[in-house]
């Protein structure tokens, strides 16, 4: 009955205040043993991958490599004309330059053990200067932002999780909606209270607005896979494939924010919410868009 | 007569095998299927030692498994303690049940685990609310129990654990 009363009271603590994250952060150094090895399959076999491989196998990646390289230089080379181009333009109206951000490479060391959750575990944590609120990206697009830090390794709650909603807009004709993680079982994202009129369509590319002050501009999110006008329903229901390889990829970025940027613990949508509630009952992450989205189809200059 | 406790560390290692085997990152389509290592272990160590592990134990048990998963602090301390509660209660009986009566209790003790941390994680908005799924985990965890129980009592044995 003791055990029950205080276990109550620790919960509720937790909910609460934020004291106990202290104890949380220094229990992680035990923790991390655990999951390293718990991680230590995984870095077997990678090793084993790097040590019993053929030299032609090395030869015919190194060739491949090279010309993804000099593909890749050769864009490069465009994106700096456009990137100067783009800059002038910027000048000419007076807008605040895009925010780029440098990156710090980590690797997925574990995902959480809830099916219900989409949570991955990094092993880079406060030691490395990891700060709540950073940005995850992989080699294809933006994959969620960091929610807990622990000393050597810290928590990232994906996009795709139902709690989560990433500030989106269409990179055709610049159109803002809140993609939040689907609730069903195949991840992907949804977005909400897009109208009826609004001009997305099956395979336009999203990438982040910025809004919200939390995710990097301009990095892909997802693209859309399908859209429904249901006559009966007040909005659109908009389908989008995440393009981040959420359950392949091993190797991830962490953005680090430059100054100008909020950092600050995530805003956790309350995971029995409803789609249906009036948009401005939004937490603060999504407020600007979510007003947007509600009223006409605003397309941004 | 050996010093009145034996084999602490066998207990601890079971204890961080099965922390391990809970957090091993499974595929999508068998995160369901993952049996509740721990509390299996945690089942069979108060079954055999009853006077060694009790509620206390199962408690810190359940906040390291808390703290371990990142989820809200206390939730599993509170259904661990419960469900050491029932096992302490039961126990005499357990022992005497054959392997599939021990898997039908295992299931209805795991499936109570289970549904209550479930409960508290949809009301703290610690996990979105599905389906009946998630039982599923109980029921793999009845399915391993038979073996899992061999195994243990070949370890308390060899190591005379008491």
């Amino acid at each position: 009955m003791a055990f029950v009363a205080l276990a109550l009271s620790v919960m509720f603590a937790d909910n609460r205040y934020d004291y106990l994250d202290r104890v949380r952060f220094s229990v992680g150094y035990f923790t991390t043993p655990v999951y390293w090895l718990a991680d230590t399959p995984a870095r077997v076999s990678a090793w084993f991958d790097d040590v019993f491989v053929s030299q032609r196998d090395l030869l015919e990646e190194n060739a491949s490599l090279r010309q993804q390289l000099l593909f890749a230089q050769r864009e490069l080379q465009l994106l700096a004309g456009l990137a100067s181009e783009n800059s002038r333009l910027r000048e000419l109206q007076e807008a605040s330059q895009a925010v780029q951000g440098r990156v710090m490479t980590a690797e997925i060391i574990n995902v959480s053990n809830d099916p219900g959750v989409r949570r991955v575990l990094i092993n880079r944590g406060a030691n490395h200067g990891v700060t709540e609120g950073q940005a995850l990206l992989d080699a294809h697009g933006l994959m969620g932002q960091v929610e807990e830090v622990l000393p050597f390794t810290s928590w990232i709650l994906l996009i795709t999780d139902s709690r989560h909603g990433t500030p989106v807009q269409v990179n055709r004709n610049g159109e803002r909606a809140i993609a939040r993680g689907s609730r069903g079982e195949a991840p992907g994202l949804e977005l909400e209270f897009v109208p009826i009129t609004a001009d997305i369509e099956e395979g336009d590319l999203l990438v982040s607005s910025g809004l919200g002050q939390r995710f990097p501009k301009d990095y892909p999110v997802a693209q859309v896979v399908s859209v429904v006008h249901d006559p009966g329903q007040p909005f659109a229901i908009i389908r989008a494939r995440p393009l981040a390889q959420m359950d392949r990829t091993r190797h991830v970025m962490l953005v680090i924010p430059d100054d100008e940027t909020i950092t600050s613990a995530p805003v956790i949508f309350e995971a029995g919410e409803q789609t249906n509630l009036p948009p401005t009952a939004e937490p603060v992450i999504s407020e600007p868009v979510a007003a947007e989205a509600d009223g006409p189809a605003g397309v941004s200059p | 007569m050996s010093p009145k406790h034996n084999g602490t560390w066998v207990i601890v290692l079971s204890f961080l095998l099965a922390y391990l085997l809970a957090i091993v990152p499974f595929p999508e389509w068998a995160m369901y299927y993952r049996p509740q290592w721990v509390a299996l272990v945690l089942i069979y160590w108060i079954m055999a030692l009853p006077y060694r592990i009790g509620i206390g134990a199962a408690w810190m048990v359940g906040l390291f498994t808390d703290i371990l998963e990142g989820s809200l602090l206390g939730i599993h301390a509170l259904t661990f303690s419960v469900l050491a509660y029932i096992t302490l209660s039961l126990h005499q009986r357990l022992r005497l049940f054959s392997y599939l009566q021990q898997s039908g209790i295992v299931l209805a003790l795991v499936g109570l685990v289970m549904t209550g941390t479930y409960w508290i994680k949809v009301v703290s908005g610690q996990t979105a609310p599905g389906g009946m799924q998630f039982l599923l985990g109980a029921l793999s965890s009845a399915f391993v129990w038979p073996w899992l129980f061999l195994l243990l009592r070949q370890l308390r044995r060899g190591f005379d654990v008491h």
